[in-house]
């Protein structure tokens, strides 16, 4: 048998020895492992359905928004910023790439009621265009046309999910009436669904689209909180940006608004995102930090049980360092093991939930847990191998 | 002219126990030459077992000087002197000190697996060789709590000379023996001096055992009595 035959078969030996110890010291290891892969899977998946969220709007699109665009994110360039009108608009549908141009006026958190039920939307007030922008499919009915805008059509297009559960299903809806702030909107059509959902908030089917000229109610000055732009392709976006910015910066100062892309508020979102999992990966891993001190705690106790037979190892010519790699693979194994049975776990919990919560576990994730749990065991165990690669031989070998 | 494998030179060892300075060893020279069958005796406190381990590497006097072939060790490195001992000494103790979680086999390998150099021999070819010789072939994957007493202290003679060492030290080798084991762990000791002219040391508080070797060196309160 060779040099590390003999140390892993002593190491393996202990632990078919004292198997309930052997478990409890690597339990810590192990929950510190399963918490940092759940919450790196949970991430991930959470990121993945915002960027399909992302995906399953038009592509190439460009947003003009009020406020500074580092504002963005916070929400605070939105509130008291400027709005857009029908002149912006104009100017913009003349910008060179500029496919299509829908102004938004949007209200979140709007309640809509029918059959005594009521669920919270997002009102998106538009024109035609919109369809295109935020790609939308037909279920039933119609969506929102030209005319609608001409005839101020106390028209609304909803999803299936709000169809659902105002009206039980997609069919009976068309033609219904629904109550918005008092105002009265009939069912014209029903979108296809974007997905999502089950996370609460503001998902993409929570949205509702009427057209802009029925809500003067809310919008009496008839201005826009957005304008939705689709480019002509992904390559020119940067220059269309440009074009835009210079377009706005005739009527207003640089600060009052940004022109953004999908990437870049992806960007921002996943920034954000990152920094989020970061803390949550840092909280979980202070588990991990108590398992640790849980394997150099039992690792004092293996030296200390067995020094009569470090005193033999070195009466046979072991060295300091024979002596230290014994405790070291010792110690790296009690964490291996709780680093595998941690990722064994978090694999079955992800699997388990993934039908009701977008979670999955990626290979960086666990080669990152068992990466950290081998390093823990270095760490924590050097010092107790150090202790017993200090060891006289002939104290040790006197020792009873 | 006999090679000498040992010497001792104005060897003391001292201790504090509590607040008093202990002498295990005062002013030790001794010398041993290669191929000679040698005991060391004294009684219990005498002073013999520190000798053996200062001899054996185990352990480093406080004064005074510890030639190996010739060579004093003063200035090794502790890997060097690790690395001497699994080379040139094997020990026999008279607990046996074999590890009980591994098997005789893996016991007898154990120095092997130290050595940084390449064997010229098959270890495990060896070993059974030697197991063979001592009358405990069967046992390779036997645990030393399973066998007896005799078994293992042969299992341990077979461990001390796995790697072809120019010394045994043997402390109290039949102490923890019955008399008809003892005299057979004798007698295989007195063999492996005759025949291969391995020096041999034993340690022992017992004159009949050290009768039976061709020199004795009396140690009393830590000194050379004659």
């Amino acid at each position: 048998m060779n040099y590390f035959g003999f140390i892993i078969t002593a190491a393996l030996f202990d632990f078919s020895r004292n198997k309930g110890r052997t478990f409890l010291t690597s339990l810590g290891i192990l929950i510190g492992v399963m918490s940092v892969v759940l919450i790196l899977a949970l991430g991930l998946g959470l990121k993945k359905y915002i960027s399909d969220q992302f995906d399953s709007l038009g592509a190439n699109l460009i947003y003009i928004l009020p406020g500074n665009k580092k504002a963005l994110t916070s929400g605070a360039g939105m509130i008291g910023g400027i709005k857009f009108d029908d002149k912006d608009v104009f100017k913009v549908k003349r910008v060179k790439g500029v496919e299509v141009v829908a102004p938004v006026f949007s209200k979140p958190g709007v309640e809509i009621e029918a059959n005594g039920k009521a669920e919270i939307v997002e009102i998106i007030a538009s024109f035609d265009e919109i369809n295109a922008i935020m790609n939308l499919q037909l279920e039933a009915g119609r969506l929102i046309e030209r005319r609608d805008g001409e005839k101020k059509t106390k028209g609304i297009v909803i999803s299936p999910k709000i169809a659902q559960s105002l009206f039980g299903n997609i069919t009976e809806a068309i033609g219904k009436t629904v109550e918005i702030e008092g105002q009265s909107f009939k069912v014209i059509g029903i979108y296809k669904s974007k997905g999502g959902g089950g996370l609460g908030g503001s998902d993409m089917d929570s949205h509702v689209f009427v057209p802009a000229s029925s809500i003067y109610a809310f919008n009496p000055d008839k201005k826009y909180y957005g304008l939705y732009i689709k480019a002509v392709s992904k390559e020119i976006i940067p220059q269309v940006k440009k074009d835009l910015e210079e377009v706005l910066l005739k009527r207003y100062d640089e600060k009052k608004f940004c022109v953004v892309d999908q990437s870049e508020i992806m960007t921002t979102i996943t920034q954000i995102f990152n920094i989020l999992n970061l803390v949550l990966v840092a909280i979980a891993a202070i588990s991990l930090l108590v398992g640790g001190i849980g394997i150099m705690n039992i690792m004092y106790v293996s030296v200390s049980e067995r020094i009569k037979e470090i005193g033999i190892r070195r009466a046979l010519g072991a060295l300091k360092q024979d002596i230290l790699s014994l405790f070291l693979i010792e110690a790296v194994f009690l964490s291996l093991i709780g680093g595998l049975l941690g990722v064994l776990i978090s694999s079955l919990i992800v699997y388990l939930v993934s039908p009701i919560f977008p979670a999955y576990i990626d290979i960086m994730a666990v080669i990152l847990a068992l990466g950290v749990s081998s390093c823990i065991g270095i760490v924590f165990g050097v010092f107790p191998a150090k202790r017993a690669a200090d060891l006289s031989p002939i104290d040790a070998i006197r020792y009873e | 002219m006999a090679e000498e494998i040992i010497r001792t030179e104005h060897v003391w060892k001292e201790y504090m126990m509590g607040d008093v300075l202990f002498q295990a060893l005062k002013d030790i020279s001794i010398s041993i030459n290669l191929g000679e069958l040698v005991s060391i005796i004294g009684p219990s406190g005498s002073g013999k077992s520190t000798l053996m381990h200062i001899i054996g590497l185990l352990d480093q006097p406080t004064r005074g000087k510890i030639f190996i072939s010739g060579k004093d060790i003063a200035s090794f490195t502790d890997d060097k002197i690790s690395s001497l001992r699994s080379e040139f000494v094997g020990f026999v103790f008279q607990q046996f000190n074999l590890i009980n979680k591994l098997t005789i086999l893996e016991n007898i390998l154990l120095p092997t697996v130290y050595v940084r150099k390449k064997l010229e021999y098959n270890p495990v070819e060896k070993a059974l060789y030697l197991m063979k010789r001592f009358g405990i072939d069967g046992k390779e994957k036997s645990y030393p709590n399973k066998i007896s007493g005799g078994q293992q202290q042969r299992a341990a003679i077979a461990r001390a000379l796995i790697m072809s060492p120019k010394l045994i030290l043997a402390d109290e080798p039949t102490g923890n023996l019955d008399s008809k084991s003892g005299e057979e762990i004798l007698k295989l000791l007195k063999e492996l001096n005759k025949e291969e002219k391995i020096t041999v040391v034993i340690v022992t508080h017992d004159h009949l055992v050290a009768k039976q070797t061709k020199r004795i060196i009396e140690i009393k309160d830590g000194k050379v009595d004659k």
